[in-house]
């Protein structure tokens, strides 16, 4: 890494920075000052600045503990399978067999595929009358009755998270897979020679030479799952009885009924909390260069 | 030397971003009017008239008026006919007003926030169509034109019920009239003849006959000990609150106070008919899509929708399937959709935007619109038309309309449609919570 | 022997045929839900192959006020756009950020972090005000603009992974030999770093190409991209599912076969330049 002072790192970041700055910076600085204020454009005539009166409000909110709950829930399965799948999917599509370009094209659907879509098709599929899923499981025998799946309140949650699951292995798969790339094929061979097992291989090669990859992506992934709403609001909008309700999904709905002070400080609230997770991640990186 | 080419390659890029992007913002502004790649749109005879006036919004030329409209369509087929009818009026006006429509998604009822972030942050639409729940936010934020005296000097004014303009005041929360009425929808009760022959029974006449109806209606008709009809399709998520307001009203309870002993038994009704099994188990997220496969499908004997829906009704059971108007208990109540028009407080020419909302509300475009769409009509002399009269299906909505109303709309009113009813029903249904204190929290969200 | 390698293979790719049939079960519902006339979709029993195909929803697409080529049309140009300018500038600072240490670095790459961890829905007033200010309301450079401050930071993140993944050395081979950084740069860690943009730029794309809020905000009849026509067949009296479905198949296809002739050159990084020691 260059230690000596030079402009260059300077003139590298400045497109990205003025392009954020100049576009996102004072609407985000815009909702910070709103949390500390009673901003509901139902009363617009009530603004006024209070505080931390928000957070505390949403401190006695048990919907804000259960969402958040929910979210801690939604995001370690979600990340935790969609990692998993997408790396086996990786190691898969990087071996060679005929066809392979054309079913790495196919595995990329689920991330190509609109919100929207999916959440109706996903919908539709586990439809307690007319699902195709509920056909299959009562041709099998594998039930007896059709299972609502989205109408109850214990296999609600469960079933969207088998959605987001499958909506977000693509990205992983293709992540990891171009970090692959860049694993030299040597390694394999002198392990080959000294006899090593493909498990061995997989954890002591091929996974140290992409944990930088692993790392960012997962972190990537849990920001971007922690925010996600389309999928669950497409689904069931929060419900049946508030049982898919996650903390992104609570601020959508406050912020779509104008409530926007306690929705601002909702987000603020939520961005700490992946702050914290973000944390051993930045410490890892900044202190490896030390 | 290198390092100079390097550092000419990486400004050369960005620079070249920059001008692309400046590009497209300087040439799309104007493309951005007219119509490219063969849209089939209204726009194109307004296009010409337009393409100038689009920046500002309103008059080009003297006695020249462009009106920006903004509406949203519920299928491919409303939308096309919304296009012919502005495409009418722009060519019979004869006051040189030119309408330019503006289709946006219904997004699950999110139209009303879009509308409101593009008001708030500026943007320059002049009318629009309307859901009179979002009423108390516009007000509040003074962005509606008071449309009073404009009504008051109207030669229709007459033609729509002076119950229909209360009702309008009852949401702008004064006197003044902020929305125009433009159809309505009474909500009533579809059943199957076929079925009800299976089960024996007639039509019913009260309240009580209801349950009764729901309760032998649900069969199992091929005797493998699993119900195949179900009594009643309930519809428990986002919506599912205007059929369930009859349940409350049924027992004597109402939505001025809904902790009273006759609403909470309105309550346990509906709750009882879920976990009796008279409907079927998807209730709790089942929405109109549900409600209504499940009934054309043959899964429910009865479920509570309204005109929009009868045509294809008549497609998929043709004459096996009617309807009667929501029968009277204690007391007697069926909601009343609505659908308007507003002319915002931004309108630069709100005479000639006034014309184009009177076209819609009595003149030929609500002839058209209604006829198309099959809604109740607002102008009275539309009502008594042999269109309206010979349909079974309007009868049972004008026979609904003396005891039909609204919510109470209120500034909560859309956040209570949205999230509170249908999670605290589900919490209700489930029996997570009892009926008495899912109405105290309906009652605390709403008149906080 | 025979028997052995059989069994040994279909073992071997008994993961993946049960992964693609997990992927793309969706996908073929969606098809036949876009190929079968209504009845049919809510009829008794469940069908798997539709009893009558029609390709009437196609045509809707197209000819009625869906008007989906427009949208395509539109999509595609903003998400390419958007994804040749945030690349561009996402490479830069990830370059800077990984190879040079400087006055600024750590804060600025938490404020890419953070960046994103905000909700959309709480900015869209103000950021309307900000596109109607400058002008670029219902044209193609709000969307733009919009998307690159949202996919420059993940972008850095995953650039900078990338790059941190590759070894120092290979700059430093070049530099002994007497490069400067620049020329280092574009010759070596360039053509290594291939896979890794294009896996980036096809993160950039994706997110532009599916997203909903802004587009929702910034765009008009004309403008509007794919997920705005696709929500406006969802009215108050319900989904309509043929033209949706159709809709939905449309915008998968093409992506995929892009997606097709872009994977290849994620191999390219095993010729380029080999790693030695």
């Amino acid at each position: 890494m260059v230690k000596k002072r030079t402009i260059w790192p300077y003139l590298l970041v400045a497109p990205a920075v003025l392009i954020i700055v100049c576009v996102v910076f004072i609407p985000v600085l815009n909702a910070i000052v709103m949390s500390f204020q009673s901003y509901d454009l139902r009363r617009p005539k009530d603004i006024a600045f209070i505080g931390l009166g928000n957070y505390q409000a949403i401190f006695k909110d048990s919907l804000f503990w259960g969402a958040l709950w929910r979210t801690v829930v939604w995001v370690v399965c979600g990340v935790g399978f969609q990692f998993l799948f997408g790396f086996i999917l990786a190691l898969l599509l990087n071996r060679s067999f005929t066809g392979r370009g054309i079913v790495r094209a196919v595995s990329m659907i689920p991330w190509v595929t609109p919100g929207v879509l999916i959440g109706l098709m996903w919908r539709w599929i586990y439809d307690g009358n007319f699902g195709v899923l509920n056909d299959l499981l009562m041709r099998f025998h594998l039930v007896s009755a059709k299972i609502p799946f989205l109408s109850q309140v214990s296999t609600a949650f469960p079933s969207v998270i088998v959605t987001i699951i499958w909506q977000g292995i693509p990205f992983f798969a293709l992540m990891i897979l171009a970090a692959l790339q860049g694993v030299s094929t040597e390694m394999y061979e002198a392990a080959d020679i000294d006899g090593a097992s493909p498990a061995q291989k997989l954890f002591f090669i091929t996974i140290p030479s992409i944990k930088n990859t692993i790392f960012v992506t997962a972190l990537l992934r849990v920001i971007w799952v922690a925010n996600s709403v389309d999928v669950i609001f497409n689904m069931t909008e929060g419900g049946p009885a508030y049982s898919t309700q996650t903390l992104s999904v609570y601020i959508f709905n406050k912020g779509n009924a104008l409530n926007l002070g306690y929705a601002s400080a909702m987000a603020i609230l939520l961005a700490l909390v992946l702050l914290v997770v973000a944390i051993p991640y930045l410490k890892m990186s900044f202190g490896k260069e030390e | 030397m290198k390092k100079r080419k390097l550092a000419r390659k990486a400004a050369a890029t960005v620079m070249a971003a920059a001008m692309a992007m400046t590009a497209l913002a300087g040439c799309s502004s104007g493309n951005g009017q007219s119509n490219s790649g063969g849209a089939t749109t209204a726009a194109d005879t307004a296009a010409a008239t337009t393409a100038a006036a689009a920046d500002t919004g309103s008059a080009a030329t003297a006695g020249e008026v462009t009106i920006k409209f903004r509406y949203w369509a519920d299928n491919t087929d409303y939308s096309q006919l919304m296009q012919d009818i502005i495409t009418k009026f722009n060519a019979e006006n004869g006051k040189g007003i030119t309408v330019v429509g503006e289709e946006t998604p219904w997004d699950g009822g999110a139209y009303s926030e879009n509308l409101f972030n593009v008001k708030m942050g500026g943007g320059d639409i002049d009318c629009a169509t309307w859901k009179l729940t979002s009423t108390p936010l516009f007000v509040n934020n003074d962005l509606l034109a008071d449309l009073t005296p404009m009504i008051d000097t109207w030669a229709d004014k007459n033609d729509i019920d002076d119950n229909i303009y209360g009702i309008m005041k009852e949401a702008g929360g004064s006197d003044q009239i902020y929305v125009m009425p433009w159809n309505i929808q009474v909500l009533y009760v579809y059943y199957r003849p076929s079925i009800f022959a299976q089960a024996g029974i007639e039509v019913p006449k009260t309240y009580e006959e209801f349950l009764t109806a729901i309760e032998k209606c649900t069969m199992d008709t091929d005797g493998d000990g699993k119900t195949d009809v179900y009594g009643f399709g309930m519809r428990g998520a986002k919506g599912g609150q205007e059929p369930w307001g009859s349940f409350i009203y049924g027992r004597g309870g109402s939505f001025e106070d809904m902790t009273t002993a006759g609403a909470v038994q309105g309550m346990q009704d509906f709750i009882d008919i879920y976990t009796k099994g008279y409907v079927p188990p998807t209730a709790t997220s089942d929405g109109f899509n549900e409600i209504i496969a499940n009934f054309q499908s043959g899964l429910t004997a009865m479920t509570i929708h309204h005109t929009g829906s009868s045509a294809n009704m008549v497609t998929a059971l043709g004459d096996d399937v009617s309807a009667f108007p929501f029968p009277a208990g204690t007391g007697q109540w069926t909601s009343m959709g609505d659908t308007e028009t507003v002319i915002f407080e931004s309108c630069k020419n709100k005479e000639a935007a006034f014309e184009w909302v009177s076209y819609l509300a009595t003149g030929e475009g609500q002839k058209l619109w209604c006829e198309g769409t099959g809604n109740v009509p607002v102008s009275k002399t539309l009502q008594a038309s042999e269109f309206f009269q010979n349909n079974r299906f309007m009868k049972a909505s004008i026979e609904g309309q003396s005891y039909a109303g609204i919510l109470p709309i209120l500034d909560t009113t859309t956040e209570w449609i949205s999230t509170l009813w249908p999670n605290t029903v589900s919490q209700a249904l489930t029996g997570s919570i009892t009926a008495s204190q899912c109405m105290q929290t309906l009652q605390d969200g709403l008149y906080q | 022997m025979k028997h052995q390698s059989l069994a040994r293979r279909i073992i071997s790719y008994l993961p993946l045929v049960l992964l693609l049939v997990f992927i793309l079960f969706p996908f073929y519902w969606t098809f036949i839900t876009s190929v079968k006339p209504e009845d049919e979709l809510y009829g008794a029993a469940v069908t798997y192959w539709p009893r009558v195909i029609t390709f009437e929803s196609y045509k809707k697409l197209f000819t009625t006020t869906v008007n989906f080529l427009a949208a395509m049309k539109n999509s595609f140009i903003v998400a390419s756009l958007t994804t040749m300018v945030s690349l561009t500038a996402s490479t830069l600072a990830a370059y800077a950020f990984s190879r040079y240490e400087f006055a600024g670095r750590k804060s600025l790459m938490c404020i890419f972090l953070c960046n994103n961890m905000f909700p959309t829905v709480l900015l869209l007033i103000p950021l309307y005000t900000i596109m109607r200010k400058l002008g670029f309301l219902y044209t193609p450079a709000s969307l733009v603009l919009s998307y690159t401050t949202f996919t420059i930071p993940f972008s850095v993140w995953l650039l900078l992974g990338f790059l941190n993944d590759l070894p120092m050395s290979l700059e430093e081979a070049a530099l002994v030999d007497g490069c400067n950084r620049g020329v280092a740069f574009v010759k070596i860690i360039l053509p290594i770093l291939g896979p890794c943009l294009v896996a980036t730029g096809v993160y950039i794309f994706m997110t532009s190409w599916n997203e909903y809020t802004f587009a929702m905000m910034f765009t008009n009849t004309d403008t509007r991209t794919i997920p705005v026509a696709l929500k406006s067949l969802i009215g108050q009296l319900g989904v309509q599912w043929d033209l949706l479905t159709a809709g939905g198949i449309v915008t998968i296809i093409p992506v995929c076969i892009m997606f097709f002739f872009a994977q290849k050159r994620l191999v390219e990084g095993l010729t380029a330049g080999a790693v030695k020691g």
